[in-house]
């Protein structure tokens, strides 16, 4: 006789001298309910529920907070950088999920005790603590989120340089053609206006740019400018001098610098040079939690923008 | 007269299988372990009741949807708590769903015959999330925009479909307005009828089966009762 048959004969004769359902389940149900629902409106009419200011889809420096339960994820990104982060984006949780669902096929047989179970009693533990530990450090650390989407208008700039095939001739990234500038060298120095105008009629503003006229719609443009600036301003040689005396005993790029503060190798992937700029001058203004020193008053504004940029073209 | 209406319905032999049916004693503080599906159940309700009353005055649209919160909150009688409500509501729910996972995960509660009540489960806890991704966004403020601009790239990195998947979400290729009516319909429509379904079939499922008995340990040779 499989256990199957044995376990369903016992359970039938534990539920024949089991209890009625009402009262003797419906009853704890009700008092846990009850406390429940005296939480839930303790907290609707005291904490109630916040509004922040309206949705600005142009200001790609607020630093978005998920709610708790997603912070473990969130923390997960940040020890998948660069080009792994779908790994621990989609393919760690889809992973987790399928291995959730197939539990019951995994683990198999009549044991039912967590202690007659231990590696799946274990598995449970351990992924309770990663999950409290991750949330946790998410709480405590400071909001660097790889994955937060640019300004939209630069997105939509990214795509049309694309759609257009500009690459054919300009280079990005050392990626592209000869025929034209490289844009991460150059476009970034150019004043927005002549950029615009630039992108409307090349000849008009440089007589003989061998460039073609686009025919681009004004908000075209726009996305296109907002792109181009954001490729990066030239710094000075001066720049990385800064960094090294003055924030690399306790923050890296690539190997060298100090453990106490954030790799910032990557930081222009996640930030752009007016977070940045900002972050560097107050930042407490920022992230209350930061125990890094303001440098405003430190480092003359022009240094500030000079480092600003070096680190906004890092990882990009 | 309630006879009348038994034997048109049969309310009175549902009501036997429903509460008249007999569960296995559980003895102990784990007894209070196995309230909290129905704890569960209980704030799926009261989502389902604050939600209808918040989208009585919600206007899924950018142009309106802040004003229209900020209107509830502000202007509607008793708009505050119920927003509140629904609001803690949806983390009670998570934490709830999952709380009553671990119980069921830790009793091996999901061995047999109880495997399919126990995939149902799962997907009751996606839908649940889903419920709280989708919700997020509707009050349109700062905090909606961009932890949604984020999720939707994070769904968009899936290898080979996440492009699919990102354009389906967001309506497009860019958030907007499509992005807003698209999240408020899996919201108050797509969602809330398959977490019913589902909810259903996993309440099936368990009275069907009977609630599980609490785990007992192995009985190791010399027991009195031997192996
Ligand atoms: C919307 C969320 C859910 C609701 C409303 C719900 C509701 C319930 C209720 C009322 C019970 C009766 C026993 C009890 O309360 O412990 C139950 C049992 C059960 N649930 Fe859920 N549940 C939900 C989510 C889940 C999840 C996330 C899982 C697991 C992944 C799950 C797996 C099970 C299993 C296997 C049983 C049978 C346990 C036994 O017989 O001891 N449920 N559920």
């Amino acid at each position: 006789m499989s256990w199957y048959e044995q376990y369903r004969s016992r359970y039938a004769r534990l539920k024949q001298a089991g209890k009625p359902f009402f009262p003797y389940a419906v009853f704890k149900d009700m008092v846990v309910v009850s406390l429940i629902l005296a939480a839930l409106c303790w907290l609707a009419y005291f904490a109630g529920a916040g509004l922040e200011d309206l949705a600005d889809p142009t200001d790609s420096t607020y630093n978005p907070r998920p709610e708790w339960y997603f912070l473990f994820l969130f923390q997960a990104l940040k020890f998948f950088p660069g080009r792994l982060e779908p790994v621990a984006a989609v393919v760690v949780p889809g992973v987790s999920v399928l291995l959730l669902l197939l539990v019951p096929l995994l683990d198999r047989g009549p044991l039912r005790h967590p202690l007659d179970r231990p590696f799946w009693t274990g598995l449970g533990l351990a992924s309770l603590a990663a999950f409290g530990h991750l949330t946790w450090s998410g709480y405590h650390s400071p909001l660097i989120n790889p994955t937060v989407e640019k300004d939209p208008l630069i997105s939509r700039g990214i795509r049309l340089y694309r759609e257009m095939r500009c690459a054919y001739c300009h280079k990005i990234n050392k990626k592209g053609g000869n025929i034209g500038p490289e844009l991460d060298r150059s476009a970034g120095s150019g004043s927005e206006e002549w950029l615009a105008k630039h992108l409307r009629d090349p000849q008009s503003v440089t007589p003989n740019s061998a460039m073609p006229k686009l025919n681009l719609l004004d908000d075209e443009i726009q996305a296109l400018v907002a792109y181009m600036k954001s490729l990066g301003e030239p710094f000075t040689a001066e720049a990385p001098k800064l960094f090294t005396q003055n924030c690399a005993s306790c923050h890296r790029i690539g190997e060298t610098g100090g453990e106490a503060g954030h790799d910032l190798s990557l930081i222009g992937s996640a930030r752009d040079k007016a977070f940045i700029k900002r972050y560097i001058g107050d930042p407490s203004k920022t992230n209350p939690d930061s125990s890094m020193p303001g440098f405003k008053g430190q480092l003359t504004e022009v240094q500030i923008e000079d480092l600003s940029r070096y680190l906004a073209g890092l990882g990009r | 007269m309630i006879a009348w209406v038994h034997e048109r319905t049969g309310l009175d032999r549902v009501w036997k299988a429903l509460f008249e049916r007999h569960v296995p004693e559980a003895r102990g503080p784990a007894a209070w372990l196995y309230t909290l599906g129905s704890a569960s159940l209980f704030v799926f309700l009261v989502q389902a009741l604050t939600g209808a009353l918040l989208a009585m005055s919600y206007a899924p649209t950018p142009d309106h949807a802040y004003d229209s919160v900020r209107y509830i909150t502000g202007q509607v009688a008793l708009g505050g708590f119920i927003r509140g409500l629904h609001h803690w509501g949806a983390s009670f729910m998570v934490v709830l769903a999952v709380l009553h996972m671990l119980r069921v995960y830790f009793m091996g509660a999901y061995k047999y015959p109880r495997e399919i009540t126990w995939m149902t489960g799962v997907c009751l806890l996606l839908l649940v999330m889903g419920f709280s991704f989708t919700g997020d966004l509707l009050p349109w403020d700062q905090k909606a925009y961009w932890a949604t601009a984020v999720g939707t790239n994070i769904a968009g990195q899936t290898p080979v479909i996440g492009g699919v998947v990102s354009r389906v979400l967001k309506g497009g290729s860019e958030m907007g307005a499509a992005t807003l009516t698209r999240f408020y319909a899996f919201h108050v429509l797509v969602l809330p009828a398959l977490l019913a379904m589902v909810v259903l079939v996993h309440l099936f499922l368990v009275v069907w089966h009977g609630i599980s008995e609490l785990p007992e340990r192995r009985l190791q040779d010399g027991d009195p009762q031997g192996p």
